[in-house]
């Protein structure tokens, strides 16, 4: 059991903060889907069947899905809105107005939450209109019951927390590795940058402002990966042909590359990338689930398996462990080492052409900092920084866990100065553990 | 062991897919917001947590970042503002990074903000965090820096004019240097609009100086990216002094970099020789203009920009017309105002 805690104890942390901010968001949802639309709908035929409605919600797409719900529903009943307006709080008052002027008789306005608490539709100023048309004297609004429930635990947030750590948490997977090896990689944030830059440069090179093709498009994306792995191998290769520490190494690396991305990018400014084919690739959904999530749980599976059932996988570890040792007993520990730097450089060249497909641009800044996030997800994950024990799902735990805080402090508004101290201080609690443990349970 | 965390994990799963497959299958409620009471509310206010039912709505502001004092009067004003509409104003600083400022917009949208207010970290890459909300119906203003990205809507947009503050430093750094002319290094940050904008007035006043004389023209030397911070304008500053040791004034974008021109001017005795006009009048800056190390700032409202901006949301959510892009003229300021500057000691 205790061993367990030990080994498992993240977990029970990723689920305590989960029900911590499941409470602490417990809030009011309304909600304004079609379901709900027909509900509002058949509300309406019931208690006011003879009634002048007015459909009025937002200038967006799963507005207009619940509005032509609400429609069609009336329309079942043969009660015909007298207008639909989806768009902002002044095309309602214009819509009022020429209801006013025409003399059409309003009853009632059928919305949602969002478009009810615009004071436009509010007490005051609807009296307001009352005063100035007598065919507006008497209208309700009508809105769908709200209900209680966590916001944490939405649909929406949970996407999007889950699109929030799937790039870290990727390149939390090869920085997993490197730490097993009792290494480091400083220089992914900065590669981050330069394979984003690298990929919108290549598609501007191939097509020039013109709409890239599929083709245009993988090209330029498996360059700028392949020149980031190759950028990892060389800092593996100065690792272990020159024994420079870790650090240093991709300490220079981390300049040099960030470098390179502003000299690709002729300066701070991104390069645009006008693709929505490109953009799709992060920002686009198969079954509901946005595409980096698949993808991160895809290299999570991949990264499991490799570390937990294949020869490599116990190389690695037995690299970290004691390097001579492993060396003795026939590890290619040089040709492990190369590896994991290459994979480094790889998911982070990956990193960076996500993050360029999510904002359309490769932006030389980006990244900044990353280096460290993902560390600290590695370390919160419990993989111990000297070397030879930890766990890839460990990190992916780890990586939720600091996604979980970072949505949950922004749900339950603790201001900025506090999330840097609350995450400080979770980092050093991480190690404080991984110390104990060791002295604990491995004299 | 992977049997126990695979167990744990599946638990996980369940209690998120229980969160995603809520959100139907929900009774209809009528709130009534006439006088009229037809039908009775039904208990839609009931056991709220946190949001007291007087708040309107709440509307989430994305600092650029709040270790500048001028976007935090920004904050303060807009939260002050809010207030008294009864919105409650969420603050977050985005830290210049583009992702968490649109870690910050998706937030907003989850809690179902009536308005969000950006200072955009980037005037490209924020579109597709702005297009979201965009999507989700809820309108985004735009405070000091402007997005200049493609397909997205910005309800409203409140800045300083900085073409006609540029335009104004001009006129002081002629003025400064008086009829003798001279050389003078401009501290860029080429990075951000507003400052192109500056420059931009800046040389407009210089060269149409320059063209009514033959001689003691004022001639822009040289341009360096001073960063708009302390250490990169007094790097910046340093070099130049070396390549140039006979520069007579320094018009910095915004007062910190002069503060680090001062600083770099001071280190190699020139401080005496060469008259910084710098931009912003924050505090520091003001102060510096009290004790003579600047010799005036063009002077921007960052208070006026906050509650202008609510002004704007509050005239929105009311179906009323409003500026779509109001930009606030700066004012010159000199040592005298700061003598009689009551903020100042």
């Amino acid at each position: 059991m205790r061993k367990f805690l030990s080994h498992y104890g993240v977990i029970f942390v990723l689920v305590l903060l989960c029900a911590y901010y499941s409470f602490a968001t417990l809030n009011q949802q309304h909600p304004a889907d079609a379901n709900t639309g027909r509900k509002l709908a058949s509300f309406v035929i019931q208690q006011m069947p003879n009634a002048n409605v007015l459909i009025a919600v937002r200038d967006s797409d799963d507005d207009r899905v619940f509005a032509e719900a609400i429609r069609q529903s009336l329309g079942g009943a043969s009660i015909q809105p007298v207008g639909i307006v989806a768009g902002e709080p002044r095309d309602i008052v214009v819509e009022l107005r020429r209801m006013g002027d025409a003399g059409t008789k309003l009853d009632a306005i059928v919305t949602h939450h969002a478009s009810a608490q615009w004071t436009v539709l509010g007490e005051a100023r609807l009296k307001e209109l009352a005063n100035e048309y007598p065919s507006l004297a008497n209208v309700q609004v009508l809105k769908p019951s709200s209900y209680t429930w966590p916001t944490f635990l939405t649909r929406g947030n949970l996407l999007s927390i889950g699109n929030q750590v799937a790039v870290t948490a990727i390149i939390a997977i090869a920085m997993t590795m490197v730490i097993i090896t009792a290494g480091i990689d400083l220089s992914v944030g900065s590669l981050m940058a330069l394979s984003g830059v690298l990929a919108a440069w290549t598609i501007h090179r191939i097509v020039g402002e013109g709409d890239p093709s599929m083709m245009t498009l993988t090209a330029a994306c498996f360059t700028a990966i392949l020149l980031s792995a190759v950028i990892g191998l060389l800092t593996g290769v100065m690792v272990t042909a020159f024994d420079i520490p870790a650090f240093i190494v991709t300490l220079a690396v981390m300049r040099i590359a960030r470098g390179l991305a502003y000299k690709v990018a002729d300066g701070p400014s991104p390069i645009a990338i006008e693709s929505e084919a490109f953009h799709s690739l992060s920002a686009g959904n198969l079954l509901g689930i946005p595409n980096p999530v698949l993808l991160m749980v895809a290299l999570y599976v991949l990264a499991y398996i490799l570390m937990s059932h294949t020869a490599l996988g116990r190389y690695i570890y037995a690299v970290g462990g004691n390097p001579e040792a492993a060396r003795l007993s026939g590890v290619p520990v040089k040709r492990v080492l190369l590896f994991v730097y290459a994979i480094c450089g790889a998911l982070a060249g990956l990193g960076g052409v996500m993050e360029a497909s999510l904002f359309s641009v490769g932006n030389p800044n980006s990244g900044v900092g990353y280096e460290l996030q993902i560390i600290a997800a590695v370390v919160v994950g419990g993989t111990s920084l000297m070397g030879g024990k930890g766990k890839v799902i460990g990190t992916l735990i780890g990586a939720l866990i600091l996604a979980v805080i970072s949505n949950g402090m922004y749900l339950t508004k603790v201001d900025s100065y506090t999330q840097m101290i609350v995450f400080g201080t979770l980092i050093l609690i991480a190690v404080l553990l991984d110390q104990l443990k060791t002295r604990r349970w491995k004299p | 062991m992977i049997q126990n965390q695979s167990r744990w994990m599946w638990m996980a799963l369940l209690v998120a897919a229980l969160g995603c497959s809520r959100g139907s299958g929900v009774d209809v409620a009528v709130s009534v917001n006439d006088d009229n009471d037809a039908t009775t509310p039904t208990a839609a206010r009931e056991g709220t947590s946190g949001v007291t039912s007087e708040s309107k709505g709440i509307i989430g502001f994305s600092a650029l970042t709040l270790t500048n004092p001028f976007f935090t009067i920004i904050a303060d004003h807009l939260t002050e503002e809010g207030a008294k509409h009864g919105y409650e104003v969420i603050v977050d600083d985005a830290n210049r990074d583009v992702k968490s400022q649109s870690e910050q917009i998706d937030t907003y949208i989850t809690r179902g903000a009536a308005a969000i207010v950006i200072n955009p970290c980037d005037r490209l890459s924020i579109g597709p965090a702005i297009k979201k909300a965009n999507d989700a119906g809820i309108p985004v203003f735009t405070s000091d820096l402007q997005c200049v990205a493609e397909d997205v809507k910005i309800t409203g947009h409140v800045g300083t004019d900085n073409f006609g503050g540029g335009k104004l430093a001009g006129e002081a750094m002629i003025e400064a240097l008086g009829e003798a002319g001279g050389k003078v290094l401009v501290l860029h940050f080429e990075q951000a609009q507003s400052c192109v904008l500056r420059v931009g007035g800046f040389k407009e006043v210089i060269d149409a100086y320059n063209t009514e004389r033959e001689e003691e023209k004022i001639e822009v030397v040289a341009e360096l990216d001073g960063g708009g911070l302390r250490d990169e304008g007094f790097k910046a500053t340093s070099a130049a002094i070396q390549s140039d040791p006979d520069i007579t004034g320094i018009f910095a974008i915004n007062d910190p970099s002069a503060l680090g021109a001062y600083a770099a001017l001071e280190q190699a005795g020139k401080a005496d020789q060469v008259k910084i006009v710098a931009f912003d009048g924050q505090i520091d800056g003001k102060q510096a203009i009290k004790d003579g190390k600047i010799y005036a700032d063009p002077i921007q409202f960052p208070d006026r920009m906050g509650r202008i901006t609510m002004q704007n949301i509050v005239k929105y959510l009311n179906g009323e017309d409003f500026e779509q892009i109001t930009l606030i003229p700066t004012e010159l300021y000199r040592k005298a105002d700061a003598d009689k500057d009551p903020e100042l000691n």
